[in-house]
């Protein structure tokens, strides 16, 4: 599909959902792709032609190829990952992550969070990896002080796309039993779900049009463990978490209520590579609105051409 | 509610210098008309497949890497003298792997181990007669699964082993067995002793297992010794030992587990 004939169709999606709500003309319409994966877990190259489930299924030559096609297409585009860039192949046994960093570089994505495995080959050897990066690691919840990725990460991140500014902050899952102690060191884990409001809120308050959280907390648990569902359930003002760590193939977004009755998606896309998720959002400006109301937005599956 | 309160403070400025509430009524207008909200959302999954085309610039990025990758996994790291399946009630393989389990935990922790487990469902590959290179470890146990340990009571250790039964028979260490009839373990020996409820065992397991993982709830939560040790670094430890000695990757069926009729 020509990028005409995608804005056409958003366009008239979003109308007729709109000509449902309010009698009013149509605002104005802002359209952003997302495209987003996690887990890759140093899949490098497309899984091996061994017989089994994934064989032949990702690889970052091909993702790249597919990203760029969307770029073709969509001229606002985000990228991004939601952790767990290494370990699993032996790529990382070898280079320590050098050449998955080196990957995403080259595919552009716009921001990452951390996983638990990115630990895997201590803290500093992820600090030190960095220096191939080009793009910011977001995480919030975890104070680096005193380590070596004390100047390395951010809280979050605000992106200009368009007309639309998107804050993109990050969460990370406890460490202490997960992550053995000489591999984190001095990290200290912070509650996600308070430090994740505090972070959207400041993103609120500098006006983002759209707040993305990338979390590697995990979907959801039978027990009472922080997930993505409790982070959803417990926000204000994220409308958008994209998980990782339970290497969930999610056949659709799914959608939450925050506490102020709004709607937040949590989508994730498997592991390894195998998929690239992509969500496209479509924004109205509508000046007669109070802004701060909680708000619906309408999912449906993004019909192919 | 920030936008009451910005509100609320640009009428403090215009009481304050009141000379150009219009330039400041623009600034709010303005201000307004700037922000937008997401009304709807369209998604696509896209599956990333070999038969789709790549990017050249990311093929030739890997290059360098994967050269040296591949000649890696080549590397021989010892020899087998049968080929090994994966099988139940019980298999060379799964012998082989259980055994590499205690044992390497034993050293990478520094203690005693009673009984070491592998699961059914993690033996991923098998391996086969002759040389055994890198790379056939790495098919074998793809997963980052780590050697990890607990102190589990007989009574829990029991309902573990019912759970293994219960699933036709994982792999066991040496000198520990066990009978499955009707679905149920029955004689089981931990060591060389019939299991004792009031035991404390020393048990190595992965951490998937460790954590409740295939049904193993009765494990979660019981607490971990854990040194970052993935298994597959445990299996090629184990092999290169042997190889040192100049002895093969080898075994037999030894009746750890075995089923009999009612």
């Amino acid at each position: 599909m020509n990028r005409r004939k995608f804005i056409q169709q958003s366009a008239m999606a979003a109308g007729a959902v709109l000509s449902a709500s309010t009698a009013n003309a149509l605002p104005t319409q802002y359209a952003i792709s997302i495209l987003h994966t996690n887990d890759v877990h140093s899949r490098l190259d497309p899984f091996p032609m061994d017989g089994s489930r994934n064989q032949g299924l990702g690889g970052v030559a091909a993702r790249s190829y597919l990203i760029n096609q969307v770029r073709d297409e969509v001229e606002q585009v985000l990228l991004l990952d939601a952790g767990d860039i290494f370990q699993g192949t032996p790529y990382f046994n070898l280079y320590k992550g050098e050449p998955e960093i080196k990957a995403m570089s080259k595919m552009g994505y716009d921001a990452a969070t951390m996983g638990n495995h990115d630990f895997d080959a201590g803290i500093d050897n992820f600090a030190n990896q960095l220096q191939y990066a080009n793009f910011p690691i977001v995480i919030c919840n975890y104070d680096f002080s005193g380590t070596s990725m004390e100047t390395k990460y951010k809280p979050y991140t605000i992106i200009q796309k368009g007309k639309q500014k998107i804050g993109i902050l990050g969460v990370g899952i406890e460490l202490a039993g997960l992550v053995p102690e000489n591999l984190y060191g001095k990290t200290v884990y912070n509650d996600p779900i308070q430090a994740a409001n505090e972070t959207a809120n400041l993103l609120k308050q500098q006006k983002c049009d759209l707040i993305i959280c990338l979390s590697h907390l995990g979907d959801k648990y039978d027990d009472n463990k922080v997930s993505d569902e409790v982070l959803a359930k417990e926000c204000y003002d994220i409308d958008l978490i994209l998980g990782g760590h339970t290497h969930r193939f999610f056949d659709q977004p799914r959608k939450y209520k925050n506490k102020k009755g709004g709607d937040v998606l949590v989508n994730q896309v498997g592991w390894g590579g195998i998929n690239l998720g992509r969500l496209d959002y479509i924004f109205s400006t509508d000046n007669r609105k109070n802004l701060s109301k909680a708000h619906t937005v309408i999912v449906s599956k993004k019909t192919s051409e | 509610m920030n936008d009451k309160i910005s509100t609320f403070l640009l009428v403090q400025n215009i009481k304050m210098h009141s000379k150009s509430l219009l330039n400041i009524l623009l600034i709010v207008t303005v201000g307004c008309s700037t922000v937008s909200k997401p009304i709807s959302l369209s998604y696509a999954t896209y599956k990333v497949a070999q038969q789709a085309k790549t990017d050249t610039a990311l093929v030739n990025m890997l290059l360098p890497y994967s050269g040296d990758v591949s000649r890696m996994m080549k590397k021989v790291i010892g020899f087998s003298t049968t080929t090994m399946y994966k099988k139940q009630p019980e298999s060379v393989l799964g012998n082989f792997m259980a055994d590499c389990i205690k044992e390497m935990a034993e050293v990478k922790f520094q203690t005693k181990v009673d009984v070491g487990f592998m699961n059914q469902g993690g033996i991923r590959a098998e391996i086969n007669k002759g040389n055994i290179a890198l790379g056939n470890v790495y098919e074998l146990m793809p997963f980052d699964n780590l050697v990890v340990l607990q102190r589990v009571k007989g009574d829990v250790l029991e309902k573990f082993i019912q759970r293994i039964a219960a699933d036709g028979g994982w792999p066991i260490s040496k000198n520990s067995s066990f009978v499955i009839q009707s679905k149920k373990a029955i004689e089981i020996y931990i060591n060389g002793k019939p299991l004792d409820m009031n035991t404390i065992y020393t048990v190595a397991n992965t951490d998937y297992i460790a954590n409740g993982g295939s049904n193993a709830d009765m494990l979660k939560g019981i607490p971990m010794q854990n040194s970052g040790y993935l298994l597959r670094d445990a299996l090629v430890d184990y092999i290169e030992n042997l190889t040192k000695q100049g002895k093969p990757v080898d075994g037999k069926i030894e009746n750890r587990v075995r089923i009999i009729n009612e």
